[in-house]
């Protein structure tokens, strides 16, 4: 694991991603441990990611708790910003930027 | 009529259409690096648009002032636009057509140093305070460069070759780096390209078809980035 400070955009991707890599929807807390972000700036950018339309949250309701759980599902818009990082990162790469 | 130097008379015209291909690729990678600002807020992605932009305006000045050279009818309308300006005295229109082959130079110039910048370091080294006056001190010269040119052309083929080299240089590097990343590997082929174009050019006063080897490499540089571009377009998901 590099000590690299992670850009904005680049954490914006590792959430993303994480949930394109569990089939596209994932629990709050899975997403905390594998973005590998602290609770409250992990809410920050979901909250960011919900007005960009980037995903959304959905409630399932339990028969175990009263209260419905919450899982998050990327959106198209989602998968599509995924792909155009790929593209800004290659771009990046070939052009030593 | 003044002319910087002459060129090969039944390739006059294919050398406009060539530059005009390479203005539509400058402006095509401009516009996506501006997206990628756009996106991320990072300055160097602004500084890389920039310098195509600027490149893109130095083929409008070739391409401008080669078009009053090569045909009489858009030297005739030219001349009949700019009287009110430069009078009708031949030696105004001669500072004319000089100023628009310093535009042409100084732009360029300005462009390929940008770009070797940008290419050269990490993402802070735009901001610092000393790399700015080392970037107003290299600005003087090109200005230097650019306005001696005007009088012997080479001198401005030989500094863009210098620079050129130096960027061919630091993407070699970039490609060392990258792991032989393909993408990477072509844009320094392609820099490399413009860059055997641009020695081309230095001895066109010795025989005057170099300028055809000159703008043919050229193209395939510009048509080597866009390849690229294209594909990093491709990429999937």
């Amino acid at each position: 694991m590099t000590n690299k400070r992670r850009s904005r955009l680049e954490l914006i991707y590792d959430i993303l991603l994480s949930v394109q890599n569990k089939g596209g929807t994932i629990k709050p807390t899975h997403l905390m441990y594998k973005s590998n972000l602290s609770h409250k700036l992990l809410n920050n950018y979901l909250e960011e990611l919900i007005g960009k339309e980037l995903i959304v949250i959905e409630e399932i309701p339990s028969r175990k708790k009263k209260v419905p759980s919450k899982v998050i599902n990327l959106t198209d818009k989602g998968s599509g910003f995924l792909a155009e990082y790929r593209r800004m990162r290659e771009f990046t790469d070939a052009f030593g930027l | 009529m003044y002319q910087l130097f002459f060129t090969p008379q039944w390739f006059n015209g294919f050398d406009l259409v060539f530059e005009g291909i390479v203005l539509i690729i400058a402006l095509l990678i401009a516009a996506y690096s501006w997206k990628i600002y756009k996106f991320s807020q990072e300055n160097k992605f602004a500084y890389f648009s920039v310098a195509f932009i600027t490149i893109a305006l130095s083929f409008i000045f070739k391409i401008f002032t080669h078009s009053v050279l090569y045909f009489s009818p858009i030297r005739d309308v030219t001349a009949i636009a700019l009287q009110p300006l430069v009078g009708t005295g031949l030696e105004f229109a001669d500072l004319f057509y000089r100023s628009a082959f310093f535009g042409q130079m100084f732009l360029m110039l300005a462009a390929l140093l940008l770009i070797f910048f940008i290419a050269q370091k990490s993402r802070e080294r735009l901001t610092k305070l000393y790399e700015v006056s080392q970037m107003a001190l290299f600005m003087y010269l090109i200005f230097l460069i650019s306005f001696v040119a005007n009088f012997k052309y080479a001198v401005f083929y030989l500094t863009s070759s210098v620079i050129l080299g130096l960027i061919v240089v630091q993407y070699y590097k970039n490609y060392l780096n990258a792991d032989k990343n393909k993408n990477t590997f072509n844009v320094m082929l392609g820099f490399l390209f413009i860059l055997i174009g641009n020695l081309f050019f230095v001895f066109v006063y010795l025989y005057n078809q170099l300028y055809v080897f000159g703008e043919v490499f050229m193209l395939i540089g510009f048509l080597i980035l866009l390849r690229t571009y294209r594909k990093i377009k491709q990429v999937r998901a």
